[in-house]
C-alpha cells in the first residue's frame, strides 16, 4: 500500500509537468488546427535557455522569468516565420513543417549546448526529501508540482478571464465568427505558439531539475501525444487530466511491471495505453463532440 | 433614394472565389446613414457574398473583390483586412447563428467587445445588450451551444452590438425560427436602428418580413442587382408578388418548382 501511494504521488507530480506541456500542445491544435510534432524541441529550447541563465548566476526564479520572455518571443517568431505561410495548406504539409521545425530546434540545441547531460548546478531544490509517515518524496518533485500547478492556474485564468484568452477560445470554436468581430486569427495563432513555448519551457526546466538535461528530455514531446489523445486533443482540462494520468501510469508500470520485463516498460506503457484508448474512445475522454441540441 | 449621407456605398463590384468562380458580376448598392436596406434574392444569388465582401471575411474564404470599390463614410475599405473593417464599425452577423458554443452567453458577448477593450465600455455594452435582450440576462451563464435557436440568434446579434457598430450586416436572422420569435427579433432590430442609430443592411429570404422592416431594398439574382426600389413599390411589383410573396395573379399558390420555371421567362432575369 505504501509503495502504491508513493508511486501514485510521484506519478501525479511528474504528471503535472506533462500536463503543462500537453496544455501547450492542445492550445496550438485547438486554435489553429496544427498538429505540432515539435513540442519536445520547444521543451528543450526553454529548458536550455533557463539553464544558461542559471549557470550565469541569475537566481532561479529570475532565470525562469527570462526563459518565459524568450519563449514568448520565440513562439511569436516561429508562427510568423514558419507557420503563417502554411495557412490553408494541407494538414499533412503543415505537420511536415512541424517535423522540420523539430529537427531545426534540435540542431540549434545540439550546436549551442552540446549533447552531454547538463545539470542545474548548484541544485535549485534542496536534496532533503519530504516525509509523510512512511512515504518519502523528493523536494524537487514537490516543488515541480507546485510550479506546474501555479502555471496551470495562471493559464486557465488567462483563458477564462482575459480579453485575448476569450478570443482564443472563440477562435477555436468558430474562427469565421471571431473574425467578424475583429479578432485577428494570426494573432491568436501567434499567441498560441507563444504560450506553448512558455509552457513547454517550464515543463522542460522542471524535468531538467529532476533528471538532468540532455536531448532526451525532448522525448516529452512524444509523451504529450498519449496525454492529449486521452484528453481528446482539443480539450484543455482533458490535456491536464491526460498529462497527470500518463505520469501516474508511467510510475505504476515502472513500479510494478519492470521486474517482469527487460526494462523500458515505463517508456512503452503510455503508448500502449494510447492505442487502447483510441480503440475504445476515439475522441478521448473529453474530446469535443459538436454540441447537438435535442 | 434618400437625401441622407450614405454610410456604405458599393460601386459595381465583381467578386471571384478561388480566382475562377465569379460570384458577383457588378453589384452596386447604397446604405444611407441610419437607414435600413434590404437585400433579397434566391439561394445562391450572392447575398452572403455581398456581405462578406463588405466585412472583409471574403478574404478568408479565398475570395476577392476584383473590380469596383466599396466605401464606408467616404473611405475605401475593399482592400482592408476583416480586423480593420470591424474596427471601423462594420460588423457582420454571419448566417446560421454561429455562437461560440463552448463559451457562455456572457463570454460570447465579451468576445464581441474584443476591439473595444475592457472596463467601462464592456459594462455599458453588456447593460445595453441585456436591455434589448432581457432573455439573455437570465441565460448569461449558460453555454451558448445549449441555447434555443431564438436565444442563439439573440446572442449573435447582441454580440455584434457589443462591437459598437455603425452598421450591422445581418444575414438571414429569421432563418429557422418560429414566427413569434421572428417578430420579436425583428422588432429589436428596428429598435436598434431607431434608438442606437445603427445603419442596417438586412439579407432575408423572408421577403414579406424584409419589406416590412426595410423601407428600401435590392433584389439580387445570379450575382447581379436586378431591381432596387422602395419597399412599397416592390410589394406591388408583379414579379416579386409571384416569385417571393407567393401571391400570383392567377390565384393559386405555385409550387417552388413551378415558380422557378416561370421565373426563367421573366424579363428581369437577364
Ligand atoms: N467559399 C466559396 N467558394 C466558392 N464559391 C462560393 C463560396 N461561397 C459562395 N460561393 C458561390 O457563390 C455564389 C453565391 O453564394 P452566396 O453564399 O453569396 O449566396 P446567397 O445568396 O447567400 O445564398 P443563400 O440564400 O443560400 O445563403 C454561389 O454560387 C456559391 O456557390
Ligand atoms: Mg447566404
Amino acid at each position: 500500500m505504501d509503495l502504491f501511494l508513493q508511486l501514485l504521488i510521484t506519478g501525479v507530480m511528474v504528471g503535472s509537468i506533462y500536463a503543462l506541456v500537453a496544455l501547450g500542445w492542445t492550445l496550438i491544435y485547438k486554435c489553429s488546427g496544427v498538429l505540432n510534432l515539435a513540442m519536445g524541441e520547444l521543451t528543450l529550447m526553454g529548458a536550455y535557455v533557463c539553464l544558461s541563465f542559471y549557470t550565469w548566476g541569475i537566481p532561479f526564479p529570475l532565470a525562469v522569468v527570462g526563459m518565459l520572455i524568450i519563449g514568448f518571443i520565440l513562439g511569436l517568431l516561429t508562427e510568423r516565420l514558419f507557420l503563417r505561410r502554411m495557412v490553408g495548406e494541407s494538414i499533412l504539409a503543415v505537420i511536415m513543417v512541424t517535423v522540420g521545425l523539430s529537427f531545426f530546434f534540435r540542431g540549434i540545441v545540439a550546436f549551442t549546448w552540446g549533447t552531454d547531460t547538463r545539470v542545474f548546478d548548484p541544485p535549485v531544490f534542496p536534496a532533503e526529501p519530504i516525509r509523510w509517515g512512511r512515504i518519502v518524496v523528493g523536494q524537487v518533485y514537490v516543488w515541480s508540482f507546485v510550479a506546474a500547478l501555479v502555471m496551470l492556474v495562471v493559464f486557465v485564468a488567462f483563458f477564462k478571464y482575459t480579453r485575448w484568452g476569450l478570443s482564443m477560445q472563440a477562435t477555436a470554436d468558430d474562427e469565421m465568427a471571431a473574425l467578424s468581430l475583429g479578432v485577428s486569427a494570426h494573432r491568436v495563432y501567434a499567441l498560441a505558439w507563444a504560450i506553448a513555448f512558455m509552457a513547454a519551457g517550464v515543463g522542460g526546466t522542471l524535468l531538467g531539475n529532476i533528471n538532468g538535461l540532455n536531448i532526451s528530455v525532448g522525448y516529452l514531446g512524444l509523451l504529450v501525444l498519449p496525454a492529449v489523445v486521452l484528453g481528446g486533443l482539443n480539450s484543455v482540462p482533458g490535456a491536464i487530466v491526460g498529462g497527470i494520468a500518463i505520469g501516474v501510469l508511467q510510475n505504476l508500470s515502472a513500479g510494478y511491471l519492470s521486474r517482469f520485463t527487460p526494462g523500458g516498460i515505463k517508456e512503452i506503457a503510455p503508448f500502449a495505453f494510447m492505442v487502447i484508448i483510441l480503440l475504445f474512445r476515439p475522441y478521448g475522454l473529453w474530446g469535443w463532440v459538436k454540441i447537438e441540441r435535442v | 433614394m434618400d437625401e441622407r449621407r450614405s454610410a456604405l456605398q458599393i460601386n459595381n463590384i465583381e467578386v471571384m472565389y478561388h480566382e475562377v468562380i465569379l460570384a458577383l458580376k457588378g453589384v452596386s448598392l447604397e446604405v444611407p446613414q441610419g437607414g435600413i436596406v434590404g437585400l433579397l434574392g434566391a439561394n445562391g444569388a450572392g447575398k452572403s457574398t455581398t456581405l462578406k465582401a463588405i466585412s472583409g471575411l471574403l478574404k478568408h474564404e479565398d475570395g476577392e473583390v476584383t473590380e469596383g470599390s466599396i466605401e464606408f463614410l467616404g473611405q475605401r475599405i475593399d482592400k482592408k483586412s476583416a480586423e480593420e473593417i470591424a474596427g471601423l464599425g462594420i460588423v457582420q452577423v454571419i448566417e446560421g447563428r454561429r455562437v461560440f458554443e463552448h463559451l457562455t452567453v456572457e463570454e460570447n458577448l465579451r468576445v464581441g467587445a474584443h476591439l473595444r477593450g475592457n472596463g467601462a465600455h464592456l459594462r455599458r455594452g453588456l447593460d445595453a445588450v441585456y436591455h434589448y435582450f432581457p432573455r439573455l440576462k437570465d441565460r448569461r451563464d449558460v453555454q451558448a451551444g445549449y441555447l434555443s435557436g431564438g436565444e442563439q440568434q439573440m446572442t449573435v446579434i447582441g454580440r455584434a452590438l457589443m462591437a459598437r457598430p455603425q452598421i450591422m450586416l445581418l444575414d438571414e436572422p429569421s432563418m429557422g425560427l418560429a414566427p413569434m420569435l421572428i417578430k420579436e427579433i425583428f422588432e429589436i432590430i428596428t429598435r436598434l436602428n431607431r434608438e442606437e442609430g445603427i445603419s442596417i443592411l438586412l439579407v432575408e429570404q423572408n421577403v414579406k418580413l424584409a419589406l416590412a422592416t426595410a423601407p428600401y431594398a435590392y433584389v439580387l439574382e445570379n450575382g447581379r442587382v436586378v431591381m432596387d426600389e422602395p419597399a412599397e413599390k416592390l410589394r406591388e411589383n408583379p414579379d416579386i408578388r409571384d416569385f417571393y410573396l407567393g401571391l400570383t395573379d392567377l390565384g393559386a399558390r405555385k409550387s417552388f418548382r413551378a415558380v422557378k420555371h416561370y421565373k426563367r421567362r421573366k424579363r428581369w432575369l437577364t
